[in-house]
């Protein structure tokens, strides 16, 4: 009983582990987002990292997990609206554009000026 | 008038496909990695020493890192002292050199300097 309940307790701590290692860095990206110059970003950076160092050695999973929930709903409320996407990504701006061409055909580059014209 | 023409085209017939089989079998050699193609789906592989490079170079340049302990075996966190929000910062870090966009649950999976070289050296869009 105990050992399962010990295993329990372990599956739900690496499980808020890793909730918390992915809203930092969908935070941290957004605060990137958000930021208009580097320098701007590197202030805000080091004090969302203070936000989640404060509570580092909180141990109860139930304080944690409320955490956990006030953290993520204060994400969303200050989500970028147009956050940056790279751009081959979907939504990016250079999402399906360009796309290579189909196998056979040969592109010239050195348009007009190919060896085999003489002049 | 007419047989010089029909000669010179006899003649330049092979010259045309020497030139686009030379061009062939040394497709765009000549100008180097330079070159940037405009398609968007990568024709342009980063080979493994320049991957290795790069991430050796943003390891060791993260502020919290001694960079003569940084070889491409290195655990984050066993091996170099960081703990999980840095590890995540690392990460990040990576995907603004590459200039890719890693998933969450991915990205999350990327705990050692070996993951990271061989998740950016598979991944098509790394540049």
């Amino acid at each position: 009983m105990s050992l399962t309940s010990t295993a329990g307790y372990v599956a739900r701590r690496a499980a808020q582990r890793e909730r918390v290692r992915i809203l930092y860095r969908r935070a941290l990206k957004d605060t990137l987002n958000w930021a208009v110059h580097r320098h701007l970003f590197y202030q805000d950076a080091s004090e969302l990292r203070e936000r989640f160092e404060v509570h580092k050695h909180v141990q109860d999973p139930d304080t944690i997990d409320r955490m956990i929930e006030d953290g993520e709903a204060q994400y969303n409320k200050w989500r970028h609206p147009d956050p940056y996407i790279v751009p081959w990504a979907p939504g990016g701006s250079k999402f399906t554009r360009n796309p290579t061409p189909p196998s056979g055909i040969e592109i010239v580059y050195n348009f007009g000026r190919e060896d085999h014209l003489e002049n | 008038m007419a047989l010089r023409a029909a000669i010179l085209r006899h003649v330049r017939v092979p010259v045309k496909t020497l030139t686009l089989t030379g061009r062939k079998s040394q497709p765009w050699g000549s100008y180097g990695s330079s070159l940037r193609f405009l398609s968007s789906h990568g024709d342009d592989h980063l080979s493994k020493d320049e991957v290795i490079e790069r991430v050796l170079s943003v390891i060791k340049s993260f502020p919290k890192v001694d960079p003569s302990q940084v070889t491409p075996d290195v655990h984050f966190q066993k091996d170099l002292g960081l703990d999980s929000l840095d590890n995540v910062e690392i990460v990040m870090a990576l995907e603004e050199e590459f200039k890719l966009e890693i998933p969450d649950k991915e990205a999350d999976k990327i705990d050692s300097c070996n993951l990271a070289i061989e998740y950016i050296y598979n991944h098509p869009m790394a540049g």
